[in-house]
């Protein structure tokens, strides 16, 4: 109620309002192709948004290629590391044990190189 | 051009990065934005640079539209900011000039109209400041509320409309405006 009060209060105006309105009125710009040269920047804005993504993970991964194959083989060369019979009892305990040892490392060189790639 | 129109557009360009609903509001407010800018900047070239980046900056800004006011108070949010935005670059730009022993010609860097191109609105926006000059054009030419005004400059409604009393005011100590037809 009081906001309606306040509207109408607003939109009652005197002369000098009126002439200033009349005074600050401008002629309708035509838009001679600009909304157009606005959505083909957008739409260019967008490819670019779309593609940074997938061409920052391959420059990434081609830098960080060359340490996570180290990485790779240091892990490997720590899994001999672990004692043979223990290896082959978890195995017989459970029968993926060697997939599941493979899916923990690559999960973790996995998280390793997000971050990489973040950094 | 309905406001409930404008929130269609708004949640499509919003939801599925629809860039035709987006051009099409574009091609809804451009006039005014530009005459908004124009207005302000009091160069058109320059104007009509800002008035598209001010579309680009809505564009990105596009899901902080709450639709709670009109669309184009808060484009003018936008274009104000931009505006703002844009002097400061320049000032800056300036200072660096300055400090680095260039004496920039001022008359050079604010394009100056010729005599009979400048109108009566023209000598009435030199005699108010950035703030009065936004605000009454935003009043006047835009035909906003004082309250769109306020949420557009980030101002207290009652703070519009002094500013507002003020600009009318230092309009009418140093003109006639009576005297003055549209023009």
């Amino acid at each position: 109620m009081t906001s309606k009060i306040i509207n109408m209060a607003e939109k009652i105006k005197d002369a000098e309002d009126r002439l200033l309105e009349s005074l600050f009125e401008s002629p309708p710009l035509a838009d001679d192709g600009f909304s157009i040269k606005i959505v083909r920047k957008v739409n260019r804005r967008l490819w670019m948004r779309r593609l940074t993504l997938p061409v920052a993970a391959v420059i990434g991964g081609a830098i960080a290629f060359k340490p996570l194959t180290g990485l790779v083989s240091i892990l490997s060369g720590l899994s001999t590391m672990i004692p043979t019979e223990l290896l082959s009892g978890a195995a017989s305990s459970i029968p993926q044990f060697q997939t599941i040892v493979l899916g923990a490392i690559l999960l973790g060189v996995g998280l390793l190189s997000m971050r990489l790639l973040e950094e | 051009m309905t406001a409930s129109e404008d929130r269609d557009l708004v949640a499509r360009a919003v939801s599925g990065e629809d860039t035709a609903a987006f051009g099409e509001l574009v091609r809804r407010h451009q006039s005014h934005v530009r005459n908004f800018l124009r207005k302000l900047a009091g160069d058109h070239a320059l104007a009509d640079d800002l008035a598209q980046d001010c579309f680009l900056h809505a564009w990105d800004k596009l899901q902080s539209f709450s639709g709670r006011g009109s669309f184009i108070g808060w484009l003018l949010k936008v274009a104000y900011t931009t505006f703002l935005q844009s002097k400061r670059k320049s000032k800056r730009y300036a200072e660096i000039l300055e400090s680095a022993g260039h004496v920039a010609d001022q008359e050079s860097r604010h394009q100056v109209l010729p005599d009979d191109e400048v109108t009566d609105l023209d000598k009435f926006l030199a005699v108010l400041t950035e703030e009065e000059r936004a605000i009454m054009v935003m009043s006047y030419a835009c035909g906003l509320s004082h309250r769109e005004i306020g949420d557009a400059t980030d101002m207290p409604v009652g703070t519009v409309k002094s500013v507002i009393f003020r600009g009318k005011e230092k309009i009418r100590n140093s003109f006639d405006i009576k005297d003055h037809q549209h023009g």
